[in-house]
């Protein structure tokens, strides 16, 4: 049959479906690539779109499974007692776990509903349903999308401190870029702004991995000390002013010609998010600079 | 291998990747999509292996945050490197498979780094040590899964199942009853 390939066509032809896929995928990747930070991409935000109910579903399956096992170890563990003991325990954590679980996401919330009223900023609740299936990037994804009224680039935050930035909406879901991405940034003072002059931008570094942050183009000159805390100065056009980062760990003076090392311990907690939120905020828009040359200014002599 | 198992297999190991690390983070480190594309290029079908290795990476890129093609480049030349590797040694040997799946790993990661690292978009992990433990992790986990899927869904396997039936059947037709 004409339509059967034999071994030695398939051999034959391997190396130029090789180089085809490849070239396809390369040409992907450079368009992906060259507008990374700006506009949507159609791909990413269907396989959101498909894979949210998924992740959904298995956010809420993998903390029922952890209740499940939480319950049968309670159980376990007052085994060792009485009979009757035994009952009355399991039943007594079981419902205090739940109890436990119900304050700690009541607190949570109530957090979130005090940074709506200290931020004056509208914001959105949301859960997060999966992170990263690549162990090389630290992304999450939020069961809020564009139908909750979330836009690309509003920064997700939790009470703690920033979280990080939307990156990709479908309808259902957004994927969020952390704090502690090599691509991801902030502007950021040390201590409040305008009375301190330690500004800088913070931003993720790969071998730091998840945990830490560093703070960069902090003049030498400037007093900085561990525990101090760390904020947004509003000026990089993401996150408002005057949210938390974290705060310093530590410190490599600079001198009056090079800046400080500084390391950031991030304020919200990353590596166990659960819920956050993303407040509805656009920054105002910067003023244009002035094109045309001021009326007294003399003309360049030619 | 039909094309509805190998969808079926690829499904599930999407799947697995993209919802295992919400169970245990250190769970991402094991790459399910590899393993899958590892085995069909040990079947030694170029141009499946070379379709689901694109596939499984484009799928994988489209829910991470790095860049899309980056997974799907490096899985369709690791495919490619393999199935040209089983076309001229024999890799029917299961032991052969371990250092072939970390060969696998290794040459992934680094491929997906590399592009990373040239599109002006370095990744949020330390690279050596990201990709060691990629590679323990997927060597341990995927020498279990290609045996899994060995006796699930390999052909030969599937071939010495239907000839012990046939012979079981054989024998039944020829047994002391019949023989009278």
């Amino acid at each position: 049959m004409a339509s059967v390939r034999t071994q030695k066509e398939i051999r034959q032809r391997a190396p130029i479906w090789l180089v085809s896929l490849l070239v396809a995928n390369l040409i992907i990747m450079a368009v992906d690539a060259k507008d990374s930070d700006g506009s949507q991409k159609v791909l990413r935000i269907w396989t959101q779109a498909f894979a949210s109910p998924l992740q959904n579903a298995s956010s809420k399956a993998t903390g029922a499974t952890s209740g499940f096992f939480q319950q049968i170890w309670n159980f376990r563990s007052t085994a060792q007692q009485n009979e009757q003991l035994k009952e009355r325990l399991a039943q007594v954590e079981t419902e205090l776990h739940s109890a436990r679980q119900a304050t700690d996401e009541n607190e949570r919330l109530k957090s979130l509903l005090n940074l709506n009223e200290q931020t004056n900023i509208k914001n959105v609740p949301a859960r997060v349903i999966a992170r990263d299936p690549s162990v090389w990037f630290n992304t999450i994804t939020i069961n809020r999308g564009s139908s909750s009224g979330i836009e690309v680039n509003m920064p997700v935050v939790t009470a703690g401190g920033i979280v990080g930035r939307v990156i990709t909406v479908s309808p259902w879901a957004s994927q969020v870029m952390l704090i502690t991405d090599e691509k991801a940034g902030a502007g950021a003072v040390i201590g409040q702004l305008g009375q301190s002059g330690a500004l800088g931008s913070v931003r993720g570094r790969a071998d730091l991995g998840v945990g830490l942050i560093e703070m960069r183009y902090v003049s030498g000159l400037e007093k900085v000390e561990v525990n101090d805390y760390v904020m947004t100065t509003g000026q990089d056009g993401i996150y408002p002013q005057g949210l938390n980062i974290g705060r310093v760990v530590d410190v490599k003076n600079g001198t009056a010609t090079t800046a400080h090392q500084i390391l950031i311990q991030p304020g919200a907690q990353l590596d166990h998010l659960e819920e956050v939120a993303v407040l509805l905020y656009h920054p105002p828009p910067r003023s244009v600079p002035e094109q045309t040359p001021p009326q007294n200014a003399e003309k360049p002599r030619r | 291998m039909s094309k509805l198992k190998i969808a079926v297999v690829l499904s599930v190991s999407i799947l697995l990747q993209l919802l295992l690390r919400e169970v245990w983070g250190k769970l991402s480190y094991i790459d399910f999509p590899l393993v899958v594309v590892v085995y069909i290029a040990l079947q030694r079908d170029a141009w499946q292996a070379l379709v689901v290795g694109t596939l499984a990476g484009l799928i994988v890129d489209a829910a991470s945050g790095g860049l899309i093609g980056a997974g799907g480049f490096s899985k369709t030349l690791t495919a490619y490197v393999i199935y040209f590797a089983a076309t001229r040694v024999n890799l029917e040997n299961p032991l052969l498979r371990i250092p072939v799946l970390a060969a696998a790993s290794l040459l992934d990661s680094a491929i997906y780094v590399f592009w990373h690292r040239v599109m002006g978009y370095p990744p949020a992990a330390p690279f050596v040590q990201t990709m060691s433990y990629r590679l323990i992790a997927t060597t341990v986990v995927g020498t279990l899964v290609l045996f899994l899927l060995n006796a699930l869904v390999g052909e030969r396997n599937q071939q010495r199942r239907q000839f012990a039936t046939r012979r079981r059947v054989a024998r039944r037709s020829t047994g002391p009853l019949r023989r009278r």
